[in-house]
């Protein structure tokens, strides 16, 4: 009966977007909004007197300046990565932005959980660790990479394919994998919930039997829109610091 | 299968097949990246995080910044001040404590002094007593020797006249005085 009346639809529906003009979906809508609030945001934070206490919108954008070097660069990079803090503030605040309009009514649909922006995120990490290894190591960059100090030699062809893999395949493609798959598995498991509560809600059989159960999938659709609140800053946090980690290992490979 | 494409729907292509005439979707897998949401997130991203190099990230860096310079210097001013009146306090405290040491001393030297003029005084007053208790001492004695010897005469005038009347002759005097005067030393 519930199976019957329960369809859940093909995955791009519930992914891809049509165009709102040419070339232009809820996608890119969500990225360039992204782009938009957080320059608007720190725009009007950049406007506010900054002599006295901050607060409103300078509050959130010196408390979010506050959280990427604190949290981020001198835990990870230390103060010579201070440098780093606008690009990593920029990173961290646009993956926010696009993970969090999975949760908000009427969009619901996080960008990330499509492929295009972890991936191309991933790919300018990816790009700028090793410039930074390369204009901070030389050539050495390559070798030091695929052979850390101290291996021996015999063990040096193994170590190098391994390092290789993990260090230039790898972690570009976790990097991307991590944020799209968190978010794609949310934002299905809140669809899921959706339309199984509206199944039991809309049941046509045994109704005094199913409509009251549609308050367990409900419930869980709620925590789960509360977790995913948690999942979108963390999400964003954690592509965050493992980009600064690979930046800070790649001009520091001491540390 | 024989199929056609029937029309672009996005970038999912549909097709219809030759035998059903149903749509059959031929979408790209759900993980296939879509040229136009890179491209889009590529520019919104790249504007922004160059807006944010160049000009949002600094000001409000620098507005931060001198927020707390001035807290700091605030800070450092309000450090030197505490110093500066903990040092006047220590002054104050130590001119305090110079100026109850000279009073403790002073009013020490004030208690010596009227404690030695006090038992100068006393000396004196008690001299004084005592001079004048002896010399009353000595004229109490000199009236009492003065009477004795009245009582003396007296007494040897009437043991003389009481000898005279018992014996009819009169008592050698030296007798009545010496008999008298074993008397009245009883």
């Amino acid at each position: 009966m519930i199976a019957e009346s329960f369809e859940f639809p093909e995955i791009n529906a519930i992914l891809r977007w049509q165009d709102i003009f040419v070339s232009f979906n809820k996608i890119a809508l969500i990225a360039v909004a992204a782009a938009v609030i957080g320059i608007v945001v720190f725009l009007l934070a950049g406007r506010k007197d900054a002599s006295v206490a901050p607060k409103g919108v300078r509050n959130l954008a010196e408390v979010s300046v506050e959280f990427i070097e604190d949290g981020i660069v001198m835990q990870t990079m230390g103060k010579s990565g201070l440098g780093w803090t606008p690009f990593l503030l920029s990173l961290f605040v646009f993956i926010y932005l696009c993970n969090v309009p999975g949760i908000i009514p009427l969009i619901q649909m996080p960008a990330t959980a499509r492929m295009a922006i972890p991936m191309f995120l991933a790919l300018l990490v990816w790009v700028i660790y090793n410039g930074v290894g390369l204009k901070h190591q030389g050539i050495k960059y390559i070798t030091h990479t695929i052979w850390p100090p101290g291996v021996p030699v015999a063990l040096k062809p193994l170590v190098g394919v391994i390092e290789f893999i993990s260090n230039i395949i790898v972690r570009p493609f976790s990097l991307t994998v991590r944020l799209f798959a968190n978010m794609l598995a949310g934002h299905i498991l809140l669809v899921t919930f959706a339309l199984l509560t509206q199944a039991l809600i809309t049941a046509e059989t045994m109704q005094f039997l199913l409509k009251p159960m549609a308050v367990l999938p409900f419930g869980m659709l709620v925590f789960l829109t509360a977790f995913e609140v948690l999942v979108a800053f963390l999400q964003a946090y954690i592509f965050t610091i493992l980009t600064a980690v690979y930046i800070g290992g790649a001009a520091h490979p001491e540390h | 299968m024989h199929s056609a494409v029937v029309h672009l729907h996005g970038s999912i292509v549909r097709f219809i097949t030759a035998e059903t005439g149903e749509a059959v979707s031929k979408d790209p897998g759900p993980i296939v990246p879509e040229l136009k949401e890179l491209y889009w997130s590529f520019g919104s991203f790249v504007v922004f995080a160059l807006l944010m190099r160049f000009f949002l990230f600094p000001k409000l860096k620098k507005g931060m910044e001198a927020r707390y310079q001035g807290i700091q210097s605030a800070h450092a001013a309000a450090d030197a001040e505490r110093a500066a009146a903990r040092a006047e306090v220590a002054d104050y405290e130590a001119q305090l404590a110079a100026i109850k040491a000279e009073a403790a001393r002073e009013v020490e030297a004030a208690r010596n002094t009227l404690e030695t003029e006090r038992q100068a005084k006393l000396a004196e007053v008690n001299a004084r007593l005592a001079q004048q208790r002896a010399a009353a001492a000595a004229e109490a004695q000199a009236e009492r020797d003065a009477a004795r010897d009245q009582i003396h005469a007296a007494v040897s005038d009437v043991a003389g006249l009481a000898g005279e009347l018992a014996t009819g002759r009169r008592p050698s005097p030296e007798v009545v005085t010496r008999v008298v005067s074993e008397v009245m030393a009883r």
